[in-house]
This record gives structure tokens, sequence and C-alpha cells, in this order.
């Protein structure tokens, strides 16, 4: 049995310690050492992003990312999207419903993470920046139009109010 | 009691729809955005073991010997499963024809790079595959059969040494005088055509979590099922247990698309689970595994075709002979596929005669599955490009040659010459607004000065007919019996009025829970937040089959309103007793069972079910205390096929026309597409946004079909393609924001007349593409008659004479 290392993070604002086997990936250590299953995994050499986490505000692929490599960092996952308090949608989960941006939902999460970001960064986004953020993430089922469309209206809702 | 199910949503018991037809936000996802969804990689037992499989890294090779004892002794395994387990255990998977199917574990040879060969059970995922490393096997290589052709030949190797052949079916069907309008043709148009493979390949690939129950000789298997109870029936064959002591549990699917798989890795976990004394044993396909040997392999094809055709443009037969390489063996009923395209051979034509030759090989690649379309992707494509080929060879404008062809809309219901019969469709007003909608003549103007200017532009407009709702009868001539296909709900009231919906399937992708929701919402006038849909384990479940040929949609809002019927005349009764009514003198309406007579004296559906369970004594005779009632809808007036397979098999026939503008880049040969345009016509739209999401990701799958996705074999049958850099999926650069509209012909033989509406997009996007490419090298004259077109295979052809063309 390789040597395990201790790994702290916090993950959605809460911190988390355990010992773990160097080789264990970001996302099998999400997944099934912290029962954060939102994270999901479609292809597991990052092509898909299915598991696309934020380590430090980042987007990471977590299938890639060594669980030992997260160590001291703060991660968000889509269990981190919810207002904590109230229960309610993120304005972006809340979008991707409305704009009927999923079907089966299974890259769905990876697609919020990657948005998430985008928006962070780029809070009025043209429809080629949504599309240069969203070129890694594979979806089967939407055809990506549904998705676009919901990642506008997010964008829409979030944006700070301009003063009239 | 006869039962009738509404036809129209104007005939269900309200004033008003107030969800069916309108795009209603889907029940299924606050949860899937929360990432809460039970997928089956987030359920757990205690005690779970974790499953890793050994692969063959050879297409074809004698098992000498197989040496388990190192792995058995590795920390943290508990079983070791190996082909001599499998043969005394088990029985090949049953396929159709029969007699092609592999033990879930090869047994004495392998038959393709990436068939299981031995698995272990250990304490994780990881532990596990360190054992596999320890394994140590001995082959004998046998020669490989490595494609078609060579399964066909003299003397090959034989994948299957008993059958003494490579050759799984060859039959020809002749429909109407196939020879005389050949005769008689003033132009034949033939080509040869080659498809080459690609799948389904869902976000999830497979996986199960099973558990044999040592002391009941009983199974449990809770897995990403898209056919709950065939796969019941599967794993009782397979693995020798009565079919009720099996119980499929289905956990929602990130995906499906026919290519699942499961039948496999479920037999594997399953003896895994006895082998290390009922421990439960979980099993998730990775994607390596998926890409080589999953479910995810589909329509490796040669076609050679001909059109006959009159000198006004008429065409009068159509002739297809087809070689399908199905790999090695019949598992994945990848040869249905083969039989799927009698359900609209002649596509929205009306072809007089038609001949189909089917040969259907064993190689040493992949087992082939089913994907999305199930067939008719590149059926459509050879037809719609021989249009175009009879089009630019008479110098008609493609879309007026289909236009003379078309099915006339007074001529239906229509029976096309394989037997099928296509219930209604207005063709010519489906075309006319596509081509309002791009304006056509603008865009060939476009295309003429672009052309002018050296580049190569080229437009496609196809058109298809969708078979939707498939019933067992399509299948038979490839040794799929049965006509029918159950599929059943159970509807409950509740004390509170709230309405449970019982299903024998779950999520997938295609929004059937909240078109459910929508009907029994509608149905019984309530918010459709009183209604649940609930997924039952197969063995309880009333019978039902579950997603698959564009049927679902359909089929549950059918069995729903059967169920709410009898519901209807139920209540009624009880009402009228209570309300001391004339027999007869209660009907339903908005929810509220109302005296006729008089209209103010009413009551709800809580208090109608609340009587029910709680006031036995006020019940008239003859009712039970059970305000539920279930009802198995499968598609009317279906029949047994003819000697030439013909028959009425798919209930409903969609249609649309697509049109692409695409130009190609000399330099690299890539296609870029700059305009694509939809009109479709699927009867009543039950839920608008799931049907243009079912269009929108059929356009992206037709995309990765016809110019990125391809499973390549080498020489050797060793397969090139085990990751998503081999394997090109569509992203958001390649896939096209199509410009969409649509007609509602509603079927006049379905429920609410709604049309299956799951494939028709991929039925037609490909061979669109396709069109719209050889328009753009017909100045060159040049033809790519080869999928996928991808850039290095267009980049060839521009430049195979020497020159940059």
């Amino acid at each position: 049995m390789p040597n395990k290392q201790r790994v702290e993070v916090r993950v959605n604002g809460t911190r988390y310690v355990r010992e773990v086997e160097p080789r264990l990936t970001l996302a099998d250590f999400l997944r099934h050492e912290l029962n954060l299953g939102g994270t999901h995994v479609g292809c597991e050499h990052g092509i898909c992003g299915a598991c696309t986490v934020l380590v430090d505000e980042r987007s990471a692929r977590a299938c890639l990312t060594l669980a030992v490599q997260a160590d001291g960092c703060g991660i968000t996952t889509v269990e981190g999207l919810r207002d904590p308090s109230s229960g309610a949608l993120h304005p972006i989960q809340q979008a991707f419903v409305d704009g009927h941006g999923l079907q089966c939902g299974f890259c769905t999460p990876g697609f919020m993470m990657t948005t998430l970001e985008l928006l962070r960064c780029t809070p009025d986004p043209s429809e080629e920046q949504i599309k240069e953020a969203l070129g890694g993430n594979l979806c089967r089922c939407t055809g990506y139009q549904s998705i676009l469309d919901s990642v506008k209206l997010a964008a829409q809702r979030m944006k700070p109010s301009t003063p009239a | 009691m006869a039962i009738e199910i509404p036809t129209l949503p104007e005939q269900m018991p309200n004033d008003a729809s107030r969800y069916v037809g309108k795009a209603v936000n889907r029940v299924e996802d606050p949860a899937l955005v929360s990432g809460t969804v039970e997928f089956i990689d987030n359920f757990s037992l205690p005690g779970m073991l974790h499953c890793a499989i050994l692969r063959s890294p050879h297409p074809h090779a004698r098992i000498l010997s197989v040496k388990v004892d190192a792995a058995l002794a590795a920390e943290g395994v508990a079983a070791v499963l190996t082909g001599e387990d499998v043969g005394r255990w088990c029985n090949p998977c049953f396929t159709a024809p029969e007699g092609w199917g592999n033990y879930c574990l090869a047994v004495g040879k392998v038959r393709f790079v990436g068939e299981p060969v031995v698995a272990v059970a250990a304490s994780s995922r990881y532990l596990a595959e360190d054992a596999l490393e320890l394994v140590d096997i001995e082959y004998e290589l046998l020669p490989p059969v490595a494609d078609a052709g060579q399964a066909m030949a003299s003397g090959a190797p034989l994948v299957f040494e008993e059958r003494g052949t490579n050759v799984m079916l060859d039959r020809t069907y002749t429909w109407g005088e196939l020879e005389r309008v050949f005769a008689e043709a003033d132009r034949v148009v033939s080509r040869r055509f080659r498809w080459n493979r690609v799948g389904a390949n869902p976000t999830e690939t497979f996986g199960c979590v099973c558990r044999w129950d040592l002391a009941d000789n009983s199974l449990v298997c809770h897995g990403a099922y898209q056919t709950p109870r065939f796969m019941a029936i599967g794993r009782a064959a397979s693995l020798n247990l009565p079919v009720n002591r099996v119980r499929i549990v289905t956990h929602p699917q990130g995906g499906g698309f026919g290519g699942k798989g499961g039948p496999r890795g479920t037999d594997i976990a399953a003896l895994l689970s006895r082998k290390s004394g009922g421990r439960p044993v979980k099993y998730i396909e990775d994607r390596m595994e998926y890409l080589l040997a999953g479910g995810g392999q589909s329509w490796d094809r040669h076609y050679d075709a001909a059109l006959a055709v009159k000198a006004d443009g008429t065409v009068t037969g159509f002739r297809v002979r087809l070689v399908d390489d199905q790999g090695a063996g019949a598992e994945g009923y990848g040869t249905i596929s083969a039989a799927k395209p009698l359900a609209a051979f002649t596509g929205n034509y009306r072809i007089e005669a038609a001949g189909y030759e089917l040969t259907l090989v064993a190689t040493n690649r992949a087992p082939t599955y089913p994907y999305r379309g199930y067939g008719p992707p590149p059926h459509n494509l050879v037809l719609e490009s021989l249009m175009d080929c009879t089009a630019r060879e008479m110098g008609i404008d493609p879309a007026e040659l289909r236009r003379r062809n078309y099915i006339r809309p007074e001529q239906f219901p229509y029976t096309v010459p394989s037997g099928n019969e296509y219930d209604s469709g207005d063709y010519h007003a489906v075309l006319d607004r596509v081509l309002q909608m791009a304006d056509y003549d603008a865009l060939r103007a476009f295309q003429a000065e672009a052309r002018a200017a050296g580049r190569l532009v080229g437009i496609g407009v196809v058109n298809t007919v969708e078979p939707g709702v498939f019933d067992w009868n399509a299948y038979a001539t490839v040794g799929v019996p049965g006509v029918g296909v159950p599929e059943g709900v159970k509807v409950a009231v509740d004390l509170f009025g709230g309405v449970t919906v019982a299903v024998g399937f779950s999520l997938q992708g295609q929004g059937q829970f909240t078109v459910a929701s929508q009907v029994a919402a509608d149905y019984f006038g309530i918010d459709i937040a009183q209604v649940r849909v609930a997924t039952t384990p197969s063995d309880v479940a009333v019978p039902h089959f579950g997603q698959g040929g564009s049927r679902l949609g359909v089929a549950v809002t059918g069995a729903i309103l059967g169920a709410c019927e009898k519901l209807r005349a139920m209540f009624c009764t009880v009402a009228a007793h209570v309300m001391q009514a004339p027999e007869g003198g209660v009907e339903l309406r908005n929810g509220c069972l109302r005296r006729i007579d008089a209209p103010e004296h009413s009551m709800s559906l809580a208090e109608i079910a609340g009587l029910m369970l709680s006031r036995s004594d006020l019940l008239p005779p003859g009712i039970e205390p059970c305000p539920e009632a279930t009802y198995v809808w499968t598609a009317p007036n279906r029949n047994a096929p003819d000697d030439q397979g013909r028959c009425r098999s798919y209930l409903t026939a969609a249609n649309a026309t697509h049109v692409a503008v695409i130009e190609i880049d000399r330099d690299t040969g890539r296609s870029a597409i700059l305009d694509y345009f939809i009109v479709d016509d699927c009867g009543t739209r039950l839920n608008p946004a799931n049907v243009e999401g079912q269009l929108q990701g059929g356009v992206a799958q037709g995309v990765g079909a016809a110019l990125y996705e391809e499973y390549v074999y080498d020489a050797d049958c060793q397969p090139l393609v085990s990751t998503f850099v081999d394997y090109l999926m569509p992203t958001i650069h390649e896939v096209p924001m199509t410009k969409k509209d649509h007609i509602v012909t509603p079927s006049p033989v379905s429920p609410l007349g709604a049309k299956g509406c799951g494939e028709g997009a991929i039925h037609t996007t490909p061979a669109t593409i396709l069109c719209a490419i050889n328009d753009a090298l017909a100045p060159l004259g040049k033809e790519l008659l080869e999928t996928p077109a991808s850039p290095h295979r267009v980049w060839k052809l521009l430049h195979e004479d020497g020159a940059a063309a």
C-alpha cells in the first residue's frame, strides 16, 4: 500500500481533512471520500469536462488533478451553487432550468462550473466568448444551442444593475 | 371495457390545456442542476466491492491458459472470475439472428480487442485494477477477420467456428415490380457508399451494482438501464435464473442513445457477487473500455445502390445492396439496424418498387450495438445522395426533384413498398416553409457568387421520414419475434388529491417524466407540482419497455391516458353513487366530479380518493377501495410481417427537411457549416422545448457522424480509437446553431396526435451535410461517398490529382 498523505481542503466552505493515497484523483476524492457526487466523471482523460470544478476560483479537471495537489486549496463544486440558507438555485442553475439547457444532466455540473468562472471574469460575454469558454466541455444531448441560450440568460440576470 | 384514448389535446376533460403543448420547465431539472440525482456511480451498498476487467489485447486468439493465483492473493481482492466459471454457470447471450452470441467473459477464445477475459472484485477500484496486473494469460494468436470483405472471402478464418461461416444473414427482399421499373427506366443512377463506424457515446458510461442473494438464489441489479424488463429477461437467460428472481432497478442515466451496453458488465458483476459470497459488486465502465468494446459502435456499412428514374424526373425504383459488418457477434442487436430501414425504405417519395439485398457478416471488430436512429441515418444518406446525383445529372434543382416525387397530402395513410403505413404528413408544406425560411433563391445566388470567386460552397436540401413508435414486428426479418411493445403505467390518486404515475423506466434525458406530468396534470386539472412520477423495479412494474425507437413520449402518454380513463369511469361511478345522481349522471371536468344536471354539486379528486380509501361503507357495490388504475399501451392495428418483411410497424411518420450551407477550405479540407435550417412536422408537440432539444441534439450527433466521428481499425483489426482524443465528439464550435420552424399535422392514430421525434434529426443531418459537401465539390467533378467527410478525407480527395484543386 502506497504511503498515505494528508490532504486538507475547504470545499464549498466546509473544511475536510483526510489521509489519502497520492494516486487518488480529485474527482474520486470529492465523489467517494467526501460524498459530493455532483461532480460527474465522463472520460477520465480530460476531454469531456464533466468533472470541472473550481480550485481556488479557477476551473480544473477533477479527473486530471490529484487530491494531494489540491491540499490547502479552496474548491467549489456544483453542490456549492445553491444558496445554503434558502436553498434557492443559483442564477446559473435557474437559467439552465429556464433555458432547457440540459437533457440528461450528466455534463451539466461541468458546464455550470465553467460558466461560473466565465461570468466572474467576463460578466457581459459575447457569444464568441461564451463559445470559447465552453469549447472544452462535451454535451452529447443538447447540441449546445440551449446551453448557449442558458449562459446568455444567466449573464443577463447576473449583470450588476447599471445606474439609470 | 373499451378504453378510448384521446387523439387530440382538446379531447381531454378540461376547458383548456395548462401544460400539454407548452414549453413548461422540466420536472427533472432542479435535481439535475443541483447534482443530487442518483446516477449509478453515486449509489453504494454496505460492504460493496469494486470490479475491474482485464480485456483482450488481441482481435482473435485462443486462450491457452489463465493464471489468477497471484491476483487472488493480492490486497483487497475478494473474487476473481474467469472463463472457466462463466462456461460452467452461464449461457451465451441471446441474439437475433440466433446463435451468434458470446459469453459475458471469453470462454476458450477471444473474438475482439477489448473482450473481457478476467474480472476481479476488490475493496476498491484502484486495488482491483492493481490485481489485474498480476493475471497471466497465454494466447495463441489466430488470423483475424479484419473487415466485411475478408469475412465473405472463401477460406476466411471463422469468428464463430461452430457456425461454419461468417455470414449471419443473407436475404433479398423484392417489393413491387423491381426488374420492370429498372428495365423501363430512362436513367439509372448508381453509386457505392461507405459509412464507417460511429457510435452513441453518452457522457455517462455504463455502470451497475449487483447483488446475488445466495440464500434466496435471486439477483438485484441497480444500474444505468435503458430497458429494464428486457434486461431482466436477458440476465435470467444468461445467468440461469428464473425471471422472477431477477430485479432490475434502473437509475437515472447520463444519456443513452441506445448505446449504453449493459448485459456483459451486469453479468460479470453479478457473478463476482456470487463468487464473493453475495457481497454487492459495483462495475463502472470507463471511457476507454466504452470506446474499445462498450455498447457504442454502430453501422459499419458498404452500400451499392441505384435509382430508376424516368425522363421527367419521376423516381420509380430504389435498389440497395448492403453488406453490414456486425463485428464479433450479434450480442448488441446491431442487426436490427439493418432491418429498421424497411419502415421508411423509400423516404418521402412515391417510389413504386424497391429491393434490398442484405448481408450481415461477423468480423473481429467489436460487436455493434444500437445507436440513435438505429439504421436509417446511413440508409437515408444513400437515398438522398442518389437523389442529388440524379438532380445533378438531369440539371434539375435538387429541391424541385424531391418535390416532384413526394407523397401527396391526400395520399395518406400511405403504404410504402416495404410495407409500413405512414399515418399523415404534408411534405410539400414542409419543403416550402424551409426554402422560404432559408431564402433558398438568395442562397443559390450567394453560392454562384462564391463559386465565381473560387470558393467551394455547397447547399444540401434533404428530407426524411422518421418512423416513430417502434414495434417489434419491424425487426422480425432479423429474427426478433413479436408484435406490440407494451408500455405500462400505474396512476394512483392519494388522499390529498396528489397523483403518482409509476413507470418502468428512469430518466435518460428526453424529458419523459415532464411529459408524463404534463399529461396527468392536464387530465385531472391539477397543478403539475401535484404529480409525481416514480420509477418501479422491473419485477413489480407493470409490463414496460422503456426508451427506444422514438416511442416513449407517445407510448407513455397513451398509457397514462388509458389509466386516467379507467379512473375517470371509476370515480364517476363512485361520485354518482354518493351524490345520488343517476347512473352516468356525473362527469369529470377540470379536476372535479360534477353532476351533469347540477354542476354546482361536485366532488374533488381528494374527496373521491379519500372516500374510497376510508369509507368502504359508502362505496357502490362492485367498487374496490382502490383509487388506482394500470394501463398498458401498445400501438393499435399492428400486424405480423409477410414473407417479404412487410407489415404496419412504426405507428407514426414524422418528417423534416433540412437545408445546410457548407464551405470547404481547400487548404485544410475542413467543412464549415455556414448556416443550417430545419422545418419538421412531428404532429402535436407535447412539450415544444423538449422537441427542439431532440432536434438540436440529433443535429449535433449527425454533424459528428458526417464530419468527425469514426471508429478506426487497422489492417490487423486493432482499434486505433480508445480516447476522446481519437474519437472526435463535436463541441460547441462544430455544431451549427440551427434556425428552426415547424408545421403540425397531428397523427390521426396516436395519443394526442403526437409523433415520435427523437431520431428525425440524426436521420437527416448526415445526408444533408454530405449532399452539401458534394454540391460544393461538383464544379471540380469530384464526389465523396464515404463518411465521415473528415478534413483529412476531403483534403485527400481535393489533392488526389497531385496539385491543389
